[in-house]
């Protein structure tokens, strides 16, 4: 009969185990990091978006207060032209000649209802004069561009599509630019800021649903009682039944 | 150096009594290499076959002929002559009725098959490496549960006369279980065999390896169902590794266990027997693998486990989901409130409404006519006087 001593843990295991806790603990202690970073987080895009709402107001009333001045003036206000112009896919994938069909990819226009926020120049808009009769377009306000990234933002992340859930997610990326939550992302491209290329390419193109009460008819143009080609400021309506 | 491990040699007679040790042969070291026993099982087992073939002429001992086109038939031969039904059918085609059959099987279909020497040794070796091996013989299916060692060395086995003897002496070490097994399976055969001298099926027992072949056990063994009996120079693979299955259960006699080296040689000589083999080296010199990867070594080494990456969560609609829209904007929450005192809502509430938007927006004085002007905006006339006096009170 073996006499029983005190157990013998042997040594391979005991070194596995000491190896075990010690990648718990790093674990534990990069998810408190994480913890902190997510509140820390939190508190400032709560003082963004304050202050985001407070300029996008700020803007609208001295607009207003502009043309209202005009009027009594008897003159003419000229608003600044929009920066920025939401663009949505009218026709399907079939039928398109290869020059429009090349721009519609360039601008990530894949797919019906496909939508993308586009920079207003001289090359975009020359761009858009080509596939003018496959998408509508218009000037999108700020409640029509946060509508869509609350409700239909996707980020590109590794090439995959990657629903916007949380701030770290604009933050990973974009963070070294001053971009830390959605709020800012929205401010750029609302106001076609610095990073306004990043922001728009970090989103995905938004997926719309068809429009809710339907198109006019897409056969003819948006002044011609149909649907395609520049509707400016009315995009918002369109867009808001598509959202 | 560890010492190499030894076999125990026991006397035939006398049950259990151990007559001598013997170290182990190096061929029970060899690398059991399946695929090396299956590849030379399969061609060898074809060495034993006699060729069959159907006749020659079958089926063309007519003088058919095709009657050509533009008669309405086909334009299979057909029997010649008249006066019989025979007559017009047709004939010689695989298709046709007593025609010949498609590709007549012809005797000189190659039969046999050559193996190198190198692979037959390096079989056999591997096979009786494995016969060494208890889980790989119960595998087999021996019944092999009482022998006292594997492998089984028995001296003066060789001598037994009488084939009750023999019983007496397999039984004493454990091989009755294995003998009892291949009696009990004596069965017919099923199918055409039976008919053709192949009668009855037994299973495999064990097999005897002798050294000397005027040995009286030669005769001994004849009548035990499922016993075989192979001189150590003339190993098989066809009786060590029946079916291609590695692991037989082998009964040695003393004189053929130690003849092994000098059969096979070691890894350090080459064999005398056969001349010049040398048994195959193990690819691995550590073959435990578990306990490689186990080592520090391994593990010190290793990354972290990669947690399988979570799958991201689905889109929640952060106009529908609470919790959703206060991960992405924790304003929004306050918005609302502000929003909600523009909504008739009686005086007192409104108020109560104000203080809480007031403490929770961030105090930066900076910010904070800004913030005030905000509310100034949405807020109602009559409300605006409230917040005049709270600016006052500022």
């Amino acid at each position: 009969m073996v006499k029983k001593g005190p157990k013998q843990v042997p040594e391979s295991v005991r070194k596995l185990q000491a190896r075990i806790e010690q990648a718990k603990q790093a674990k534990a202690k990069a998810s408190q990091d994480l913890e902190a970073q997510k509140s820390a987080l939190a508190a400032e895009a709560q003082a963004k978006a304050e202050k985001y709402l407070a300029e996008y107001i700020h803007k609208e009333t001295t607009s207003n207060q502009n043309r209202a001045q005009a009027k009594k003036n008897d003159q003419f206000w000229v608003e600044e032209e929009p920066k920025v112009i939401l663009v949505v896919r009218i026709k399907g994938i079939n039928k398109i000649a290869p020059k429009p069909r090349k721009v519609l990819k360039l601008f990530r226009l894949l797919q019906l209802h496909n939508a993308v926020l586009v920079r207003n120049n001289k090359a975009t808009r020359n761009m858009l004069r080509l596939i003018e009769p496959f998408v509508t377009f218009g000037y999108p306000s700020v409640q029509t561009i946060s509508k869509l990234v609350y409700k239909r933002g996707f980020i590109k992340v590794n090439n995959q599509r990657i629903p916007l859930n949380d701030n770290v997610q604009i933050s990973a990326v974009l963070g070294s630019k001053g971009i830390h939550c959605v709020e800012d992302l929205i401010h750029q491209l609302v106001t076609c800021g610095t990073c306004f290329k990043e922001c728009n390419n970090l989103l995905w193109t938004f997926k719309l649903s068809s429009p809710i009460h339907g198109f006019n008819h897409k056969r003819t143009s948006f002044i011609q009682g149909g649907d395609w080609g520049d509707r400016e400021k009315k995009i918002n309506t369109l867009v808001n039944r598509m959202i | 150096m560890a010492a190499r491990p030894v076999i125990t040699v026991f006397d035939a007679k006398t049950k259990g009594e151990v007559k001598e040790t013997v170290p182990l042969p190096a061929v029970l070291t060899a690398p059991i290499r399946l695929d090396i026993v299956r590849f030379v099982h399969d061609n060898l087992a074809k060495n034993k076959r006699q060729p069959y073939a159907v006749s020659e002429w079958t089926g063309h001992q007519h003088s058919a002929e095709s009657w050509g086109t533009g008669r309405a038939v086909a334009r299979i031969p057909r029997i010649s002559g008249s006066g019989t039904g025979r007559a017009a059918q047709g004939a010689f085609g695989n298709m046709c009725r007593s025609g010949r059959m498609f590709a007549p099987t012809k005797i000189w279909r190659r039969w046999h098959r050559k193996v190198n020497l190198k692979q037959k040794r390096h079989a056999v070796a591997a096979a009786v490496a494995a016969s060494a091996v208890p889980a790989l013989v119960m595998a087999r299916g021996h019944q092999i549960d009482s022998v006292p060692e594997i492998p089984l060395v028995l001296d003066g086995i060789e001598k037994v006369e009488r084939t009750k003897d023999l019983l007496k002496v397999l039984a004493s070490y454990g091989a009755g279980d294995d003998l009892a097994r291949a009696a009990k399976s004596v069965t017919l055969r099923a199918g055409r065999g039976k008919s053709r001298n192949r009668r009855f099926t037994v299973r495999r027992g064990p097999l005897l390896v002798y050294d000397d072949d005027k040995a009286s056990v030669l005769k001994a063994f004849r009548n035990i169902p499922g016993v075989d009996a192979v001189s150590v120079h003339k190993l098989s693979i066809l009786k060590l590794a029946p079916g291609g299955t590695l692991g037989r259960f082998i009964v040695w006699s003393a004189a053929a266990f130690k003849a092994l080296d000098h059969i096979f040689g070691t890894y350090t000589q080459t064999g005398t027997e056969k001349g010049g083999y040398q048994l195959l080296r193990p690819v691995m010199a550590h073959a435990d693998v578990t306990a490689i990867v186990k080592s520090e070594a391994v593990q010190n080494v290793l990354r972290p486990i990669k947690e399988t990456p979570e799958a991201h969560d689905r889109k929640a609609n952060p106009y529908k989901n609470k919790k959703a829209m206060d991960r992405l904007n924790p304003f929004h929450k306050l918005k609302k409130r502000i929003e909600m005192i523009k909504a008739k809502r009686s005086l007192g509430k409104q108020i109560f409404d104000l203080k809480y938007v007031f403490s929770t927006l961030t105090l930066n004085k900076y910010m904070l006519i800004d913030k005030l002007e905000i509310l100034l905006q949405v807020i109602n006339n009559i409300y605006a006087k409230i917040i005049l006096w709270l600016r006052n009170a500022l």
